[in-house]
């Protein structure tokens, strides 16, 4: 079996892959990683194979291992084989690099037993082909040019090659078969026990390390499989789930129902990784056999995600019946940074098959952009090899607000649209075809994940209440911790626990900036110092708190831990700092003092003669003065001055107990009422005619006119009573009331009570409208628990003003601007209008709108020279325009007798005219209208 | 029309308080070209009334023809354009408006607009006089910016146009300009004056006024016409005839502060300067201008304070409303005022009664 005869095409291929192997070697730098060390025995050849030693791997383990225990390596045998991953080939050739970095090393006694299953070694690599029996084909070593003959080995069979797909189809919500986890994790654990035993040796190896460093811990240690993932199991899971979800309308299978065994047991996994030991071979075989077993069961399942056959959709949308995707279809992360949101979407999608495809911050977030981006992932499906279904993560969502808002916008359009058409959804294979016209409304068919850092930006509230989300907690300080011991030992950084949670507890479990202040350290040689982490480590985050959290830190005055009573005075100076910082790293000075002032007042401190308060009160008064100041000569660097105006305060008021903080509200409500209403007063003060207007300004209006007004419009001896039963004074009082309200352009108007200020009114009755002063004046004099003492007219009486005032308006009107007072000058005019209307009729008759009001005003003056003589009558003729128009019309009879009459009346006088009113720069002078006729 | 209106003298020679001012101003204009002029004097002593009367003396009755314009004006401020809306009340040869309203815009209306205004030589200047007035209001209110803008402004057109500038304080505004005007001081009238004044309505309006109640009228005013005779119409209307003692109704905000220093005698503490803030944010709210608040919140508190603590009170109410007008948030300043004024009486009583 071994030395079967390969076929020249699978020689070719052989021989490709082994020069490929061979670059792979030279080209790599040597990689700290995992080591295997299986074969020790090489270490004996000389220095000069080195270069050529994994054609000899290739060559001489495969067989070794077939033989001895074909299923545990499997992986191994991959190399020949079509679905050879690259893990594998890396691993082989760093666990040659291995052996050579080590000395001989004193093994453990499992690698001693393996090792006695290798079979007697025969000569496969020699620079001799004389040497080596069968076939054997030259390889030349790139630098140095030595020439060296291998032996040509053939080391699959058919039964092998089955297995192997059998394995890589496998559908584990794993991403590696068992047996490959398995072994990681075995080799996992020599590897610590090799690195025990070889720190001592640290002085051989540092010859190669620094080259070593060139990739950041952060990402060479970043979890590439969902059991290492250091986030919350809860989250995990459920991000997990709801990535499964969408198998049966991506995949188009079935949920399986061993998905919550499978679930527990990576639970049990995960936990468990660091620790465990791959003692057993009887758990190995375990595992192996639930798989075997389960791949048995579910081939078809297990075929569904191999991404690697392009056809695969084709054949399983035919089988399979289609279950939509789950309710909610996007999933927001969001979380602090550095907690593994990304690298969770990450490693969840490509664990269930998908390919992710991220658009971060630094693409293009423009709708147009983003939208095509999308469409591609939802709907495309490439033809290249990589052939999976896409799953889109959205980076960042929250970063740049207008940028990150057309995102969310196409997001939700499409999710909306998928709502409209919730009956005719299409699976993937329609999808695909679909018409350029449906491409506006496509529905979402793929999973889109949206990481942030702030859940509650505005840019994503309309998000927030289609997505699922989940927030990320801090893991906590042990788990953190663990992976950061793991990790430095791989980096063989000695490191003391106490010094990693303190590390940890700094950073606020941020592990990325954990593992670049390690990295640094290890860099410069350094050890972790616990005392002075805060200055020794650069990694601080320049977190900026939420303004309640700031106020918070201010009002409260923190239990010191650990009273240092050595120097209190480093203490304050360290509350100082921070204090300082905190606000200073926050910015928004204003809100902040706007805070501290809503605030300050409801403590609960002890202040017997108001010392605290007035020092409080000048700091705040003094931020303001230096706002001011700044703001007026542009000096922006005085700005940092703020922050240290906050810690007198925090050192007066400062109290154990918690305080409850409010958000500033009131300064912003007065600011925006105030506004309104001056805003209110121009506009009225605009409609007073200017010749009162011009005396009053807002400040003399309200210091010393509301006042005195609304006395005045409010005469408690008016009885609404009707006008001709009113005394001559009272008369005379109701009339200039009138002229009163007209002038300053007051009048009542119906308005719907306004349940807050009804109180205050005592005319508000439950009736649902209620006659109010048109423009509110009496807002200006009533404050919040007082009563007013302004007299208040009667209902009956107000609409009686209300009636007089109207027709007060109508008379103005009508009369010219000019105003009703000087009734010579509006006779005048009026007789004018009489003769005119007298001596063209028809004139008159076609132009109702221009000669009407006079002839009516005519009548009113002279009527209601008293003016409130009848008020009834007076308002049938004034009130409405129809009655006067139909009143009008009745003079003049028959229309035809009056058109006849007309007629008459223009052919005895040969003139037609018109009157326009209007503007002219022409010379004026008085000319009566029979000096035309005549 | 409220009394104030009806009789609010229309000439120079119908003025009753300023009788002196407004001869001199009445020589002035017709004897030779007038000056620029800055009125300045507190409000409701009459510097309106005495511009109208100076400005129908110059025009004669064209000048109580006015209209009010909105204006909208294309300002451009160096790289960008500003919109600025202008109201303005004008008549054929004068232009009113207040420049302040523009708030810290204001050096563009004055650099443009006026200057624009000022250019304009009126069209018909036959007969007349040439030149136009422009009447800004609020001087006070000018930003400095502004009222150096305003110098050069005052000197170049001085040939086509009057300024007369209307301004509360005279010291808020820059020696530069004061230096440029002829500068008129309109004090509050004098008690007797608002007396005289009162009895001249009285008469006019045919009612029985008695001595003493015009008297009464006139303290309660605080100096200011206005108010005397708009409390004179109010009384009228709520109870005629008039009796000796009658109640006059005071303005509504001023009895609100007096609850306020009522509040702040009553009890020092946080919790009672807190209720003090949403009473203050309440005038505020009413459009009533901080210092007033402050300087009406001394008064009363005043009246109720011993004696010896006056000069210290007054001193920190100085000293507070400096502040506020260096500063943006009135109540701040207010509020520091009202707990060292706390602080201030605790002490004393503490020390007083032990």
């Amino acid at each position: 079996m071994d030395f079967d005869i390969p076929s020249p095409g699978e020689l070719e291929r052989l021989e490709a892959n082994e020069e490929e192997d061979d670059y792979l070697y030279f080209e790599e730098a040597p990689y700290p990683y995992p080591i295997d060390g299986d074969e020790e025995n090489e270490e004996e050849k000389e220095p000069s194979f080195r270069q050529s030693e994994s054609p000899d791997i290739n060559g001489c383990k495969r067989p070794r291992s077939l033989l001895s225990d074909p299923i545990i390596n499997l992986d191994e045998v991959s190399p020949a084989s079509e679905k050879r991953s690259k893990i594998d080939d890396n691993r082989v050739e760093m666990e040659d690099e291995d052996w050579l970095r080590f000395s001989p090393v004193k093994e453990a006694v499992r690698v001693m037993e393996e090792e006695e299953e290798v079979v007697p070694q025969e000569t496969i690599l020699s620079r001799y082909a004389s040497e080596i029996d069968g076939e054997c084909f030259p390889i030349t070593a790139p630098d140095g040019g030595e020439r060296v003959y291998a032996k040509f080995c053939r080391a699959l069979g058919d039964e092998e090659v089955k297995k192997l797909d059998m394995k890589a189809k496998s559908n584990g919500l794993i991403k590696d078969p068992i047996s490959v986890l398995l072994q990681q994790s075995e080799k996992e654990a020599f590897n610590k026990v090799l690195q025990a035993s070889s720190e001592d040796q640290n002085e051989t190896i540092t010859a190669e390390t620094p080259i070593m460093h060139e990739k950041l811990w952060v990402d060479k240690y970043s979890p590439s499989s969902f059991t290492e993932l250091l986030s919350d199991e809860q989250t995990n899971r459920e991000v997990l789930l709801w990535l499964k979800q969408w198998d049966a309308s991506v995949f188009g299978s079935e949920i399986r129902s061993t998905t919550d065994e499978v679930l527990s047991a990576l639970k049990r996994h995960s936990t468990t990784t660091h620790r465990q030991k791959s003692d057993s071979a009887f758990t190995r075989k375990n595992h192996l056999n639930r798989w075997t077993k389960e791949s048995s069961t579910y081939p078809k399942n297990s075929e569904v995600s191999n991404s690697n056959t392009t056809d695969n959709h084709d054949s399983w949308n035919k089988k399979s019946k289609l279950i939509g995707p789950p309710e909610q279809k996007i999933l927001l992360l969001c979380g602090a940074p550095g907690l593994g949101k990304t690298t969770l979407a990450h490693v969840a999608a490509k664990h269930c098959g998908y390919r992710v495809v991220e658009i971060n911050a630094s693409d293009e977030r423009s709708a147009a952009a983003i939208e095509t981006r999308i469409l591609d992932v939802v709907q495309m499906n490439s033809v290249t090899a990589d052939s999976r279904p896409k799953c889109l993560v959205i980076d960042e969502i929250d970063g740049a607000l207008g940028d990150g808002k057309g995102a969310v916008d196409v997001i939700l359009k499409m999710v909306l649209a998928e709502r409209k058409h919730a009956t005719g959804k299409e699976n993937i294979d329609n999808g695909k075809t679909s018409s350029k016209k449906e491409r506006k409304t496509a529905p979402l068919s793929r999973p889109v994940i949206c990481i942030c850092n702030d859940l509650y930006a505005p840019a994503l509230r309309p998000l927030r209440q289609i997505a699922k989300v989940h927030i990320f907690v801090q893991p906590t300080v042990s788990r953190v911790v663990n992976r950061l011991k793991y990790i430095c030992n791989m980096e063989g950084m000695t490191t003391r626990s106490f010094g990693l949670s303190a590390l940890a507890d700094y950073t606020e479990c941020d592990i990325r900036s954990c593992l670049n202040t390690l990295q640094f350290l290890n860099k410069k040689n350094e050890t972790l110092n616990v005392i002075d982490i805060g200055s020794q480590v650069v990694g601080q985050k320049d977190m900026s708190k939420s303004l309640f959290d700031i106020w918070k830190e201010i009002f409260n005055k923190r239990k010191m831990k650990r009273e240092r009573s050595t120097d209190p005075s480093g203490s304050e100076a360290k509350k100082f700092d921070f204090l300082h910082s905190l606000v200073s790293s926050r910015g928004d000075y204003d809100l902040i003092f706007d805070g501290i002032h809503e605030n300050i007042l409801k403590l609960q401190y002890h202040d017997p003669v108001m010392d605290k308060t007035i020092s409080c009160l000048d700091c705040l008064g003094t931020s303001d003065l230096l706002h001011r100041y700044i703001m007026r000569t542009q000096q922006m660097p005085l700005y940092v001055y703020f922050p240290s105006l906050v810690i007198p305060i925090h050192r007066r008021v400062a109290q154990i107990q918690r305080p409850t903080i409010e958000w500033p509200k009131s300064y912003h409500r007065c600011r925006t009422l105030l506004l309104e209403k001056q805003e209110f007063l121009r506009s009225w003060h605009h409609k007073i005619p200017p010749y009162i207007g011009r005396h009053l300004s807002v400040k003399s209006f309200v210091e010393d006119f509301v006042s005195p007004l609304l006395h005045v419009l409010s005469p408690p001896n008016l009885r609404p009573v009707a006008s001709h039963l009113l005394s001559d004074g009272q008369k005379n009082q109701l009339a200039g009331l009138v002229m009163l309200m007209c002038s300053y352009s007051v009048t009542y108007k119906n308005v719907k009570p306004d349940p807050a200020l009804s109180n205050l009114r005592e005319n508000a009755a439950s009736d649902a409208s209620v006659l109010a002063l048109d423009p509110h004046l009496f807002d200006f004099i009533s404050f919040k628990g007082r009563q007013l003492k302004h007299h208040v007219l009667t209902v009956a009486m107000k609409q009686v003003l209300v009636h007089e005032v109207e027709k007060q308006k109508i008379l103005q009107a009508s009369g010219g601007r000019s105003g009703i007072l000087n009734k010579p000058e509006i006779k005048k005019t009026n007789q004018d209008f009489a003769r005119k209307t007298t001596s063209a009729p028809n004139e008159s008759r076609r132009n109702p709108f221009t000669s009407k009001p006079p002839s009516v005003s005519v009548e009113k003056v002279t009527i209601s020279k008293p003016i409130s003589s009848d008020v009834k009558k007076a308002s049938r003729t004034a009130l409405s325009f129809f009655d006067r128009f139909r009143k009008s019309r009745k003079d003049y009879e028959d229309p035809e007798d009056v058109q006849k009459r007309a007629t008459a009346k223009r052919d005895s006088r040969p003139l037609l005219f018109k009157f326009n009113e209007g503007f002219t720069n022409a010379v004026k002078r008085p000319v009566r209208m029979r000096e035309f006729l005549l | 029309m409220l009394w104030v209106d009806k009789y609010r003298p229309k000439s120079l020679d119908k003025v009753i308080v300023h009788e002196d001012i407004a001869q001199n101003l009445k020589k002035l204009v017709t004897e030779q070209d007038c000056p620029h002029l800055l009125f300045y004097g507190p409000s409701g002593s009459g510097k309106k009334t005495l511009i109208m009367a100076l400005l129908k003396q110059i025009y004669g009755a064209s000048a109580e023809k006015v209209k009010v314009e909105n204006r909208a004006w294309k300002v451009d401020a160096g790289s960008r354009t500003l919109d600025l809306e202008v109201t303005t009340l004008s008549s054929t040869n004068h232009v009113e408006l207040t420049p302040s309203d523009a708030g810290f815009q204001d050096r563009y209306i004055v650099q443009e607009i006026i200057k624009e205004m000022a250019k304009n030589r009126p069209i018909d200047t036959k007969g007349k006089k040439g030149y136009k007035v422009l009447v800004l209001n609020e001087v006070d209110k000018l930003s400095r910016e502004a009222q150096h803008s305003l110098r050069r402004t005052m000197e170049k057109y001085s040939s086509s146009c009057r300024l007369i500038l209307c301004c509360n304080s005279s010291s808020k505004v820059t020696e530069a300009i004061k230096s440029r005007c002829l500068n008129v001081r309109i004090n509050a009238p004098s008690k007797e004056e608002i007396v005289k004044v009162l009895e001249f309505i009285a008469k006019k309006e045919s009612l029985q006024l008695p001595h003493n109640f015009a008297a009464r009228i006139a303290e309660k005013s605080n100096r200011s016409l206005r108010r005397a005779i708009l409390s004179l119409e109010t009384c009228r209307v709520q109870n005629y005839p008039f009796t000796d003692n009658q109640v006059i109704s005071p303005m509504d905000w001023e009895e609100y502060v007096a609850e306020v220093a009522a509040d702040i005698m009553k009890e020092q503490s946080p919790k009672s300067l807190f209720q003090v803030r949403g009473k203050v944010y309440e005038l505020l709210v009413n459009c009533i201008p901080p210092e007033v608040i402050l300087k009406r919140l001394l008064h009363e508190l005043l009246k109720k304070l011993d004696s010896e603590l006056k000069l210290e009170v007054c001193h920190w109410a100085a000293y507070y409303e400096h502040r506020m007008r260096l500063g943006q948030k009135a109540i701040f300043h207010i509020e520091a005022f009202v707990a060292k004024f706390m602080s201030i009486y605790k002490n004393f009583l503490i020390a007083a009664f032990g």
